[in-house]
């Protein structure tokens, strides 16, 4: 398992200080072929998402961040934003798109102590949402 | 459990044959979906051993109904337990606007200048909730509406003396709105509107974030304990049928907790439980967005139902199609596949996503002309067809030939006067949709932006007893909010209902059950 999130690290570059998973989570999805995302499929299963984020730059942050502009900020930093769990105001990575794939798959061992509520997805469906939010960006 | 039919009339209640056909009708269910009750059956006090723990009323759910319930079992001298299936306490009301639908001459109406009276309150909820309503509960909730708006502020919550006159709070600053149809054709005509929608103030609709704190920290601070990754899973029924306690689940271990004088199952809703949402509310499940905090998974109206409680409404629920902010496209007009209007495109947002989904197959348009359509791409309003001409735009839409055209047409005679003879909807409104290119959004509900949340749940009375199929009070048994099937029916009469009506009842159930004798 620690090889596999190793994995995940060279892949994403992403600095880890304090979230990384616990030995037993399971083996990541990245490993095999990344799925390809559907942006359209994407805007409609982010509705829901719509309960506590826009990813709208100009509507601001809502019972959750903002997320535009979300891959490659580092997370628990959105302006103005002040409702971040301790977990995530310690987390200490930066957003990359394996890496919200891998919490959306594995809330209960990434980031557990988040406030956010995580509902369970396939990987084709965490495909499709980060493909409608990568359109969301200078 | 047993499902022996020899057992079935040889001993026991009315209620024990009750829970057997619950059993026999979630078995059948589950042929068509898997919705099953036996995970929530009761366990028959004989068959606990020994109790973990003992207050005198558990609370299952910390949203408002629950943390409302925690508040006067409290005040009431009584020990409460509130449990949270999540880590985050505050339920889908802490993810809400935070609006309570309040009247009849409230402390912020009168400071603002507003008269309002508990009849025309009474006479609009009636009115608007149409043959659903609860006459009993609606009466008992304007009577008393002044008070509970007082409560809301000595309970800590906040609110600014500021009155807004958007359709939709969307200024960062007011706390009192005209929340639902109360200006909108026919009520205008026949009951004096006043604006009833309190909501501490807060950009976007989330008030309900500041609102759950001051309740939740005002429980604590009465001495209610909260203990959040517990979750219900059973309640424990006594032999002569009352309930006694439940039995949770913490750290994946069983604990029996005794409750001396009632549970109050406070749990939300089943919006995010998808098997159940198809088998009882198939008008919501086609809706695009579910809308609630995880755990609206009615996991306490099965709880109730196992144990005899009788359920209502329950394929009813909020379906919010916001084509407002801003203003400007309620000019427009909504359509059916026929090119027909049916709704007055300025009412409540909650009466428009009513009328799509129940009464027009869960398809319609909204017709803009070039003044008035959005000049952006936008998330809510997907764009189905734009075309030079409405006959064009109709026969894109695969409307009936002229249909369209002759909506537009008699709408536009009427408008360039500011009237509409056939919806009413208001004058400033009424303007011609005349200029090029005229786009039609697709409010089909798989493709709009339609919030949608259940309002089906536990039989009840105006204390928030749980009743039983026979009409019979389940003694030591309380369900509030959206566990219960209370004020809010579809349509949607307006913001504010669902968290007024689970913060009202819920205090109702609370003092009921902390002053009942067990």
């Amino acid at each position: 398992m620690k090889t596999a999130f190793a994995f995940l690290l060279l892949l994403t570059g992403a600095a880890i200080a304090h979230a990384a998973p616990p030995a037993d989570a399971p083996v990541m999805a990245s490993t095999k072929p990344a799925l390809s995302g559907d942006a359209a499929r994407g805007r409609k299963l982010f509705f829901q998402c719509r309960t506590c984020h826009y990813p709208e730059k100009a509507y601001g942050n809502h019972n959750g961040p903002n997320l535009y502009g979300i891959f490659g900020r580092k997370a628990g930093t959105r302006e103005g934003y002040e409702h971040y769990s301790e977990a995530m105001k310690n987390a200490g990575f930066v957003w990359t798109p394996q890496l919200l794939d891998f919490w959306l798959a594995h809330p209960d061992t990434f980031l557990p102590d988040s406030s956010m509520i995580v509902f369970a997805t396939t990987a084709q469906e965490r495909a499709d949402l980060i493909a409608y939010l990568m359109q969301f960006h200078d | 459990m047993s499902t022996d039919d020899t057992s079935a009339t040889g001993h026991g209640s009315r209620r024990d044959f009750l829970r057997k056909l619950a059993l026999a009708s979630a078995g059948a269910a589950s042929a068509t979906a898997s919705f099953d009750l036996s995970a929530a059956a009761p366990a028959p006090r004989r068959d606990i051993r020994h109790w973990d723990a003992t207050t005198d009323v558990l609370i299952v759910g910390s949203g408002a109904a629950g943390i409302a319930a925690a508040i006067e079992a409290r005040r009431a001298g009584a020990d409460a337990l509130v449990i949270e299936k999540f880590h985050v306490p505050g339920g889908s009301s802490s993810l809400s606007g935070g609006v309570c639908y309040c009247g009849g001459g409230t402390a912020l109406q009168k400071a603002l200048g507003f008269d309002d009276t508990v009849e025309a309150m009474h006479d609009y909820m009636i009115a608007a909730s149409g043959l659903h309503a609860s006459p009993d509960k609606i009466q008992i909730y304007c009577e008393n509406s002044v008070a509970h708006f007082d409560w809301l502020v000595d309970n800590g919550v906040q609110y600014a003396q500021k009155f807004s006159d958007e359709k939709e709070i969307s200024i960062p600053d007011g706390s009192l709105y005209f929340s639902g149809s109360e200006r909108v054709w026919p009520y205008r005509e026949t009951i004096r509107p006043a604006p009833r929608g309190h909501v501490p103030p807060s950009p976007h609709l989330i008030g309900g974030r500041d609102l759950m704190a001051a309740l939740t920290a005002s429980a604590l601070k009465l001495g209610a304990t909260l203990k959040v990754r517990v979750s219900a899973e059973r309640l424990i029924v006594e032999t002569d049928g009352s309930v006694s306690g439940a039995i949770v689940e913490e750290n994946g271990q069983r604990l029996n907790i005794r409750a001396r004088k009632g549970v109050v199952l406070a749990a939300g809703g089943f919006i995010h439980n998808r098997a159940m949402l198809e088998l009882f509310a198939p008008e919501l499940a086609a809706c695009s967005a579910p809308w609630g905090r995880a755990g609206d998974l009615g996991i306490g109206i099965r709880m109730g139902m196992a144990a005899g409680g009788a359920v209502l409404r329950m394929n009813q629920g909020f379906v919010i199609i916001p084509i407002y902010p801003p203003e400007t496209i309620v000019r427009g007009i909504m359509v059916n596949e026929r090119g027909q209007r049916f709704v007055p495109e300025d009412g409540y947002y909650g009466l428009l996503g009513h009328e799509i989904a129940f009464h027009q197959n869960g398809r319609a348009w909204l017709i803009a002309d070039h003044d008035i359509a959005f000049g952006w791409d936008d998330f809510r309003l997907p764009v189905a067809a734009t075309a030079p001409t409405i006959a064009e735009l109709e026969g894109k839409l695969r409307m009936p030939a002229g249909a369209l055209v002759q909506s537009v047409d008699y709408y536009n005679a009427h408008a360039s006067r500011g009237d509409d003879p056939l919806l009413h909807k208001a004058e400033k409104y009424n303007v011609p949709l005349r200029a090029a290119p005229f786009t039609a959004y697709d409010l089909t509900l798989q493709n709009v932006f339609a919030p949608v949340h259940t309002f089906g749940g536990l039989h009840t009375n105006i204390d928030a007893q749980v009743i039983d199929a026979f009409g019979d009070v389940i003694p030591g048994l309380y369900a509030a909010g959206r566990t219960s099937a209370g004020i809010p029916v579809g349509p949607y009469i307006g913001s504010g209902v669902s968290v007024g009506d689970a913060s009202y009842f819920g205090r109702r159930g609370g003092r009921h059950a902390a002053l009942r004798r067990a």
